[in-house]
């Protein structure tokens, strides 16, 4: 029940805004009801709107029945059925008055975009024949920007400007033009003008195109006027002469002059008929051109101005005038004596008045931009109204920046004063300065330095030495001094350094011989044998030496050496290197240095178990034997299929190449899969170790074991 | 145009260069390079970090009070341009560079003063405390600070010796 309810009340309230919000033909002003007429045919607007009333109440009506069929419903299922029934009663309502609604929605938004024109304010009117000017001339006097094309009708419907004089605001409304043609054949742009014209208490300006640009002769025109005349009873009419810069109004022919002539004393009588004295040189006929702008403001001055005069008259004749009028009292001093008391004007005020008449219009920028190639190509000084104290200063690039330095912060106007001080201050410190000069400790002599530079230069060679031995220590072999190549220490090394430090060798060199014991050859020398040698002599030559001391860098090629070419030497001295290398670290291995880290494969070692006490049996390494027998397995086991497959899909290329991507796929996995054994498994080693250890009973242990 | 100083390392910013930070109380922080600006974001202490213009002011490294200083100062009044004061200012930032440069050296000199003796010191430490890799202790005939060492080897000619003449 309230379901229905909800529904009705909705349909209600929608329809009823709509019918609301359109505005009823008669209540409004009648140059609106005229205009939407005009546009939209009153007839077809009532309908549609009676339409939706009857819709609505037809709504109402459906929701009451059915509100009181529920009430006494006996079932959920009847009372279903009677909701659905109404809801559809009243759907079926509104889509009938659906095109009705249609049409309203565009008539809306048609209304929407309809110029907001106020009847009661003060107006101007611009009509004539199409294309005379009249568009042009609102875009002249006013901010709108209708268009202005050369094809005929191109106003379609009315326009509002808005334009001021002497403090008022004026509307200034432009029509579409109007054809001379009978009343009832007019079309619905025409009749817009017409109803403006009727309806709207405005100046009208009728324009005249004096040169027949239009393309209509100023027959066709005044022909127009005449038919159109009684429309403009009551309002002040100006006859505009457009375009005259094509066609003065003194060149055309006598005919034509006849029919302004005509039109021109048409328009007289509006001007008597408004109640005001006909002045002479009253401004009823006026020649203006829109595109040179002559005249414009004055055709705009005279229509404003008759307009006002109008309206003023026709409120003093009212009644309300006299509600104002006793507000109104303007104060006049009373005359004490009979001297005249002109208004003071200064005499600077009248000399500017009279220079004004005879002034030429201003040369502006923008002439000048226009006569040095226009807005794109030349560029205005902007320093062309510096005040500076010399005119010369005007074009100066000032720097801003000088050395890292903002050149601004610097400006000062006593900045040289500043800067002599300165520089009195910097002299005083400079001879300061220079006084004091002395230091407590002195400084070494120039022996003294260079003694100080050869001491730090030995301490410098003896620590680079002792890097280079702590860097090479773990692969530098422990040579026995027997085979001293570099013959360090040898007994006149030792006497050479103990002379270079000021001490006496000798001795020392005596004690060291004394103690060595020479080479055993020697030492076994029967001294029965050889008497007449002389036993020194003999060792003097076994000791010979037929080489020079000393040697050049070991990369540099000596021809007796055999190399083809340094490179060569330098490559034979480090296989050389390379070849000793191992050896010297395995001299300083330890039992439990054999891991080789580096290599990363697991060493097949054999490791002896004791098992029960009594023997030892050889277990592999756990790790190693898990890996290398079930990795040849597989390896074989993989390499069998690869090679079946091959054979069997040899002559079909793409099994092949599927097979091929299979088997990478396999080996990859196994690779993987060995990887993954190599390095986490060694977590379980310990384990499965400790098991091994606790598993096997001593006969499993002695049928596995290898006779060692 | 102007060339702003980094809020953090005091550096001049010139054109096309750093980062400009406006904070919610419309502080502008402006920085030199991105260095400045995540040590920044860091809330990192100017202060306190070492290279920083600040810590070396602060710290006494480098010089913080002159009258070179006063001459730049920011105006904020435009002053009417004239070509002769432009001409002189322009001369004068050269000279006052160069004044500014000379007393920052003088400055550092100053500070580097101790450590000139010290060095010495130790200098002097080292030539007596080491002049055994010289000169052996026990050694007789030789000058403290002789320009060469004399050496007696010659005249005990070892049988040795001679063969290898």
């Amino acid at each position: 029940m309230r379901k229905v309810k909800f529904t009705q009340t909705n349909f209600h309230e929608k329809l009823s805004t709509i019918i609301e919000e359109f505005p009823r033909l008669d209540d409004i002003h009648p140059f609106y009801g005229d205009l939407l007429h005009v546009l939209y045919n009153k007839d077809h607007y009532k309908l549609a709107l009676g339409q939706i009333n009857t819709a609505r109440n037809l709504i109402s009506k459906i929701a009451k029945d059915y509100v009181k069929l529920l009430k006494y419903g006996d079932s959920l299922y009847r009372c279903k059925a009677l909701k659905v029934a109404a809801l559809g009663r009243m759907c079926t309502v509104t889509k009938r008055i659906g095109p009705s609604l249609a049409y309203l929605d565009q008539i809306r938004q048609h209304m929407a975009r309809l110029p907001s024109i106020d009847p009661n304010t003060r107006t101007i009117l611009i009509c004539g024949y199409p294309n005379v000017g009249k568009s042009s001339f609102i875009n002249k006097i006013t901010r709108a920007d209708v268009d202005v094309q050369p094809y005929a009708f191109t106003t379609k419907s009315l326009f509002v400007g808005h334009t001021d004089y002497k403090y008022l605001r004026y509307q200034v409304i432009d029509t579409p033009g109007i054809l001379d043609r009978p009343f009832e054949d007019r079309n619905i742009i025409e009749m817009c003008s017409i109803t403006a014209l009727a309806h709207l208490r405005a100046a009208v300006l009728f324009f005249l195109d004096i040169s027949g640009s239009c393309g209509y002769t100023i027959a066709q025109q005044s022909a127009l006027f005449h038919s159109i005349k009684s429309l403009f009873m009551n309002k002040p009419l100006i006859i505009v002469c457009n375009k005259t810069d094509l066609q003065s109004l003194e060149g055309i022919s006598e005919d034509d002059k006849n029919l302004v002539e005509e039109m021109k004393s048409e328009a007289m009588k509006t001007l008597i008929g408004q109640g005001g004295e006909p002045r002479e040189g009253a401004e009823v006929l006026l020649t203006m051109s829109t595109l040179t702008e002559q005249g414009v403001i004055a055709v705009k001055n005279a229509a404003c101005e008759r307009l006002l005069d109008q309206r003023v008259e026709i409120k003093m004749k009212s009644k309300k005038i006299n509600d104002c009028l006793n507000r109104f009292h303007v104060a006049v001093p009373k005359p004490r004596d009979q001297k005249e008391r002109p208004p003071c004007i200064p005499q600077a005020v009248l000399e500017a008045k009279a220079k004004e008449a005879e002034k030429e219009k201003k040369r502006l920028e923008k002439d000048i931009e226009e006569e040095n190639g226009g807005a794109g190509v030349y560029s205005a000084s902007l320093k062309k109204h510096y005040l500076l104290a010399h005119d010369e200063w005007k074009e100066d690039n000032m720097p801003e920046i000088l050395d890292g330095h903002n050149v601004y912060d610097f400006v000062d106007p006593d900045i040289l004063q500043r800067l002599e001080e300165l520089e009195k201050e910097e002299g005083l410190l400079q001879d300061q300065e220079d006084d004091e000069v002395e230091m407590d400790v002195e400084d070494l002599t120039p022996q003294q330095q260079k003694e100080l530079a050869e001491i730090r230069k030995k301490k410098s060679l003896l620590i680079r030495e002792h890097r280079i031995k702590k860097s090479t220590a773990e692969s530098r072999p422990i040579v026995p001094r027997k085979f001293d190549k570099d013959k360090r220490f040898t007994s006149e090394r030792m006497g050479r350094q103990l002379s270079s430090l000021g001490l006496d060798p000798s001795k020392a060199i005596e004690r060291v011989r004394s103690k060595s014991r020479g080479r055993k050859r020697d030492r076994s020398t029967d001294h029965d044998m050889d008497v007449d040698n002389d036993g020194s002599n003999k060792k003097m030559r076994a000791r010979s030496l037929s080489r020079s001391r000393s040697r050049p860098p070991t990369n540099e090629l000596v021809p007796g050496e055999g190399f083809k070419d340094s490179a060569q030497k330098i490559k034979a001295f480090k296989l050389g290197k390379k070849s000793v290398q191992k050896r010297n670290k395995d001299a300083k291995k330890g039992v439990d240095d054999d891991h080789d880290l580096r290599r990363g494969w697991p060493v097949m070692t054999e490791v002896w178990m004791n098992v029960g006490g009594i023997k030892k049996i050889r277990v592999y390494d756990f790790e190693s034997y898990f890996l290398f027998g079930r990795f040849h397995v597989c390896f074989i086991l993989v390499s069998c299929y690869t090679f079946l497959n091959l054979w069997i899909f040899s002559d079909n290329y793409e099994m092949i190449f599927g097979f091929i991507s299979q088997s990478s796929g396999v080996l990859s996995f196994s690779c993987l899969l060995f990887f993954l054994v190599k390095f986490e498994l060694h977590k379980y080693e310990s384990h499965f170790k400790l098991q091994a250890r606790l598993q096997p009973n001593m006969k499993w242990a002695l049928q596995n074991r290898r006779k060692t | 145009m102007r060339l702003e100083k980094c809020w953090f390392c005091s550096s001049t910013i010139y054109p096309g260069h750093g980062i400009q930070f406006v904070r919610n109380d419309a502080k502008i922080f402006r920085f030199c390079r991105s260095k400045c600006h995540k040590n920044f974001k860091m809330k990192r202490n100017p202060r306190k970090v070492k290279w920083t213009k600040v810590y070396r002011r602060l710290h006494g490294k480098d010089m913080t009070q002159d009258t070179t200083f006063e001459f730049e100062r920011k105006r904020n009044r435009p002053e009417r341009y004239d070509r002769n004061l432009t001409e002189n200012t322009l001369k004068a930032i050269k000279t006052i560079d160069k004044v500014r440069f000379r007393r920052e050296e003088t400055h550092h000199k100053n500070r580097m003063k101790c450590k000139i003796a010290k060095e010495r010191k130790e200098a002097r430490k080292e030539l007596d405390q080491q002049i055994h890799m010289l000169v052996a202790p026990g050694a007789k005939d030789i000058h403290l600070s002789p320009a060469k060492v004399t050496v007696k080897v010659q005249h005990e000619s070892t049988n040795e010796n001679r063969i290898e003449e």
